[in-house]
């Protein structure tokens, strides 16, 4: 086992090195000066020589990604030339936030998924299969974008029930930080106001996110259900006379556990996309929001670091699902 | 199905007939092609529809701002008191002809690269084969905005931004197929009698991939669209005076709890232009991928 | 002073409202309010991503550096006038060219040391040496030779050449501990240290620094301006949308909304609980011409182009705002209202096209505007829409600030069209005269090409005249010598418009920088 999991480990080292080429590939060989891009508008035709002297940006290329790998290796990202801050600190600094919204939005779409595929599966061709059929269309036709706002138009701002963004009320100190995610912190605090309010900012954007997985979940489930219950030892089980949700739930929930697993590991990727325009739409202070700024203003440093932690973040679940998967089902140790 | 239609037609015809009846048969691929087929049409000729061209041009009516709508304008105006219909019918053109481009773009990167590593294998295919997985590391729209990050805006850039991040998907299909059939005896005899790499790759095993390459650029259209107005809604995307769906939709934000019709039209717009062509993706992929079919 | 708080209450401010009861628990402000602590939001949509005073600018850095630092006087009032700051009282020579400033005794920095005038004189030193942010007011007037520690509690300064408007400048020089940069002053003369720490004087501290998202000043324990209101915690909330800006206001979520548009002032008009606030301030806004290179060097073709403008489309879409006349904002010393200036006149400006090296047209031109200012995509729209009728196109590039001001380096990378707010820092026609049009300020984005020697000589003589007759009098013919150039398309003097909640005590509308709010004064009803 333990073979298996170092193993898988090893393996990931050359895709992140591959990802680090990709993402130096981005920032140097693209068209487009970086140096005077880094070196900031300001900058007189001096400053920007002296500029790529000091980091380096007039050596042969080898040498400069020699360089921003082992930059890279001691937590250097560059930094931002808007506001002169380290690109390291801000992504430390806006990363839980993300992580919460991918979770909780991962949490909806596994939480209402699963049971809503099972009842389609279930009920099959009757009106739930139907109507969840329909929603699931709608659901990955929408733009996320556009569903933010039009849940931001009505419950928000026409309603008044639910914040427009943000993450937390500005007067309120949020609870003492541990993990980063609010409601998490705000449940290790006890604050049960803190959690209320925390959830209240969360939970407009996590719905927005999670409306096109959850649409992919559901379906899945129902094709896996059907498998399920067409295949022999149910309908034994069912001529043997033994109550439908029994059936149900004996065989089906434990298939769904590891059709959730791999379905967790190929959406959180997708999640941590998506949340780039949920986050501007909702003003939620994460990664996506970070990088959206720093696109429009052409902040180059800032937008390649946020490609690299979330491509390595992505890298890291598949790790863990893999490793997960072989812990399930041992067979695929061997591979 | 009828005798009469199976009488007196070739094997082919028939299966193409049976599919196009399948089609037929299924409600929502009929939507679906309706819903493309309005949303093409208003790519090709949608300036022309426009009530008011001039504000495609970027004319402008100041005297007329923010009007809600009305039969002169059925989506209202804007800040500038430019038609929002003509803006929509016009912004057709940019949101799904880009769209168009990335997936044909992709397609045709990712079929050349997937049949050379699929047919040459070795190193070849070991290069071009990481450097697409490469791609399912990073999430196709951060991929495309550090690429558009770095090549600056413009809606060429935004095109081979977004289509960077989507040759890989054609590329391992094309490799797949390619690498099914190389083995098989209508190939190994064209080697055999000395038919050229080239000419067996064009010739002979490229047709046979075609299938499901078409069948993963209907299936991609859409959420090519939806990534072209993604880009758009960031910021992103086409100069003005440009009409684009997902730049509306980003000025319109500012504007929305009163001037709401700024932002719905487009939004939907987006909706139904991205469902049309999912539906008929899902349609064509039953009609033309045999495996699909139960 | 327009101000008109909302009594009625209309259907869709009671559907708020009661949403607004609804979600009572939800409501940020309630913890404050018990806690006894009184906190002021101010929304806004701009970052405080540097808070060295010598290096940042901007407003919202201004806001941040308005109620931390000190300087020697600041403003007040409408008109503007100084009022004593760090300085209790000053007095100058006849001739302007002598300043001496006596320290208000009691004046400390959070640090608890006194405020000296060593302090005064390192600040002015460092200010002039990094020549960023606010330098350029006194670039050229104070040397670093002329500011002068007389003894611990007087600073003395002999001006370079004379400067009438040296007391206006003032506010915008902030005065910063020596101590305490000194010991952080690293490789890079302390800017490391202080873009996110503080060595100030003023009424306020950083509490909480969350970039992109808020920052939150407190009250420091015992300040030593007396008076003040009883705010005791500022938050300044990034919000992007003016829309969301407006709503925060409306549910009572913000006290001070800075950035909003027309149609929101317009929204907030007859809503409860809301005072609106729109006042006109020297704020200019021109598109600059590329006078030196490319197609619109030709005088002619810019006056084809000025005659052409519709004005008109663009007060429409500015909303609350007044066209301009001439160079100069109105109301200022010297402006003349009765200036001739070009009005949108389709057969004049066919002549002059006549007349110039196009007569065809058929060009395309270029503008950059500021990427996301919606207000300056519109003009841009709306000088796409007037250069047709001429047969011009117009190619528009939304750029991000620093590379258009990277644009400005010389006449061949300037674009034919370049859009300019000009913020008055201080209430004198110099301000605007000569950062926009003396050719000393080529290369720099508030005048990058225009250059004319007989402009620049009046510019000088403004500065250097005390006698108001006479000021007077020059300015006005800078003013015609400027229009008869034709280097911009003079646009329009938008109003500041700010909204506050009813419950904001103690709000004075000075017309300098007015969206970087001072807080030390106001209070919470």
């Amino acid at each position: 086992m333990l073979g298996f999991v170092l193993r898988r480990i090893a393996l990931t080292i050359p895709v992140l090195l591959g990802l680090t080429v990709l993402v130096f590939a981005i920032a140097r060989l693209l068209p487009g000066d970086p140096v005077a891009l880094a070196a900031g508008p300001n900058a007189t035709p001096a400053e920007i020589e002296a500029y790529a002297r000091e980091f380096g940006l007039d050596r042969p290329i080898p040498v400069q990604y020699w360089t921003y790998l082992t930059g890279l290796l001691s937590g250097d990202m560059g930094v931002s030339i808007f506001t002169r801050r380290p690109v390291a600190e801000d992504i430390a600094a806006y990363l839980p936030a993300t992580l919460e919204l991918v979770l909780a939005a991962m949490l909806l779409a596994v939480g209402l998924g699963l049971p809503a595929g099972l009842a389609a599966a279930v009920w099959r061709d009757r009106w739930p299969d139907t109507v969840s059929r329909v929603l699931a269309l709608g659901a990955i036709s929408m733009p996320r974008f556009f569903l933010g706002l039009l849940l931001q138009l009505g419950l928000a701002m026409a309603l008044g029930w639910l914040p427009l963004g943000g993450r937390f009320p500005i007067t309120e100190d949020p609870p003492p930080l541990v993990t980063g995610l609010l409601t998490l912190d705000a449940l290790l605090a006890g604050d049960l106001r803190a959690l209320g309010l925390a959830l209240q900012h969360l939970l407009l954007p996590a719905v927005a996110l999670s409306l096109s997985p959850l649409a992919t979940i559901m379906r899945m489930m129902r094709a896996s259900t059907l498998e399920v219950l067409s295949r022999d030892y149910v309908l034994t089980e069912r001529a043997l006379g033994l109550p439908e949700w029994q059936i149900i739930g004996k065989y089906v929930a434990r298939n769904a556990v590891s059709a959730t697993l791999t379905v967790i590991g190929l959406y959180f990727g997708w999640l941590l996309g998506g949340t780039v325009l949920v986050e501007t739409v909702f003003d939620w202070p994460g990664l996506g929001l970070y990088a959206t700024k720093s696109v429009v203003t052409q902040d180059f440093m800032p937008v390649i670091g946020v490609t690299l932690v979330i491509g390595t973040l992505f890298v890291a679940i598949n790790l863990v699902v893999d490793i997960l998967y072989g812990v399930v089902d041992p067979r695929v140790r061997v591979t | 199905m009828s005798a009469a239609l199976e009488a007196g037609a070739s094997p082919r015809r028939v299966a193409w007939r049976r599919a196009v009846y399948r089609f037929g048969q299924s409600r929502l691929s009929l939507v679906g092609l309706a819903l493309s087929g309005l949303v093409l049409a208003m790519a090709l000729f949608g300036g022309l529809l426009a009530p008011y061209p001039e504000h495609v041009a970027g004319g402008i009516a100041t005297g007329a701002r923010f009007a809600p709508p009305s039969l002169a304008h059925p989506f209202g105006t804007n800040e500038l008191g430019q038609d929002v219909l003509s803006l929509v019918l016009a912004g057709a053109r940019v949101s799904v002809l880009a769209g168009l481009a990335v997936v044909l773009l992709g397609a045709l990167v990712g079929t050349a690269l997937g049949a050379i590593a699929g047919y040459a294998g070795g190193w070849t295919d070991e290069i071009l084969m990481r450097l697409a997985d490469l791609k399912l590391t990073v999430p196709g729209l951060i991929l495309a905005m550090a690429v558009a990050a770095a090549l600056g805006p413009g809606l060429l850039n935004m095109v081979v931004a977004i289509a960077l991040s989507w040759w890989p998907g054609f590329a391992r299909l094309v490799r797949g197929e390619v690498l099914a059939r190389r083995e098989e005896p209508y190939i190994v005899a064209a080697r055999a009698v000395g038919v050229g790499r080239v000419r067996i790759l064009l010739r002979h095993l490229l047709p046979n991939v075609l299938t499901p390459v078409i069948v993963k650029v209907s299936l991609d259209v859409g959420f090519a669209i939806l990534a072209v107005a993604s880009l758009g809604f960031i910021g992103i995307g086409v100069k003005p005076p440009t009409p684009e769906w997902g730049s509306l939709l980003a000025i319109a934000r500012s504007y929305m709890p009163d001037f709401w019709w700024m932002a719905i039209f487009p939004g939907l717009a987006i909706f139904v232009a991205v469902l049309g062509f999912n539906l008929l993706g899902d349609g064509l992929r039953d009609l033309l991928d045999p495996r699909t079919r139960r | 002073m327009r101000i008109d708080a909302a009594q009625g209450l209309s259907r869709r401010g009671l559907m708020l409202a009661t949403g607004g009861a609804v979600l009572a628990a939800g409501v940020p402000g309630r913890a404050h309010a018990q806690a006894g602590r009184k906190v002021l939001i101010i929304a806004s949509n701009q970052d405080i991503p540097n808070f060295d005073p010598h290096v940042a600018t901007g407003y919202s850095a201004s806001f941040l550096l308005r109620n931390t630092y000190d300087s020697l006087v600041r403003v007040r009032g409408n008109p503007p006038t100084p009022v004593p700051a760090l300085a209790s009282s000053w007095s100058s020579s006849a001739d302007g060219r002598s300043f001496e400033f006596k320290l208000d005794p009691a004046a400390r920095f959070h640090s608890g040391k006194p405020v000296t005038a060593e302090d005064v004189v390192y600040s002015f030193r460092r200010a002039l040496r990094l020549n960023r942010g606010n330098a350029w007011m006194i670039q050229g007037v104070v040397g670093p030779d002329s500011v002068r520690a007389v003894d611990p509690g007087t600073v003395s300064f002999a001006l370079l050449k004379p400067f009438a408007a040296f007391l206006q400048v003032l506010p915008w020089i902030w005065i910063v501990e020596k101590a305490q940069v000194e010991v952080n002053l690293g490789g890079d003369d302390g800017q490391g240290w202080l873009r996110s720490n503080l060595a100030a004087s003023g009424p306020f501290r950083v509490r909480r620094a969350e970039a992109g998202n808020l920052y939150e000043l407190e009250r420091v324990e015992r300040p030593w301006q007396a008076g003040g209101g009883d705010v005791s915690h500022v938050i300044w909330r990034i919000t992007r949308e003016t829309a969301a800006q407006r709503l925060m206001l409306q549910r009572g979520e913000a006290h001070i909304a800075v950035d909003l548009t027309s149609e929101d002032m317009d929204a907030l008009k007859d809503r409860p609980g809301v005072v609106r606030i729109i006042e006109p301030e020297y704020r200019t806004f021109s598109i600059k011409m590329n006078t030196r290179h490319g197609p619109l060097a030709d005088p002619e073709l810019r006056k084809a182009v000025s005659y052409a403008f519709n004005y008109k489309a663009m007060l429409d879409a500015a909303g609350y705002a007044d066209l301009m006349v001439g160079p100069l904002p109105h109301g200022i010393l010297g402006h003349d209202p009765n200036l001739e200036v070009y009005r949108t006149d389709l057969a004049r400006a066919k002549e002059h096209l006549a007349r110039s090296k196009h007569p065809n047209g058929g060009l395309k031109l270029t503008m950059v505007h500021v990427s996301g200012l919606e207000q300056q995509r519109r003009w841009a729209l709306v000088l796409l829409d007037s250069l047709k009728p001429l047969g011009f196109e117009l190619d528009i590039k939304p750029m991000i600030w620093p590379d258009m001001v990277a644009a400005c380096r010389s006449p061949e990378t300037f674009p034919d069209f370049f859009p300019v707010y000009q913020t008055a820092n201080y209430g004198d026609p110099d301000n605007i005269a000569f950062a926009a049009y003396h050719s000393s300020r080529n290369g720099n984005w508030q005048n990058a090409v225009y250059a004319n020697p007989a402009v620049d000589a009046l510019i000088e003589q403004g500065r250097g005249e005390q006698d108001e007759a006479r000021r007077i009098a020059i300015y006005r013919d800078f003013q015609k010598a400027v229009v008869a150039d034709a280097p911009d398309i003079f646009g329009v003097l938008e109003r500041r418009k700010l909204a506050l909640r009813d419950n904001v005590r103690g709000f004075v509308f000075t017309p300098v920088a007015s969206n970087a709010i001072e807080a030390f004064a106001l209070s919470l009803a």
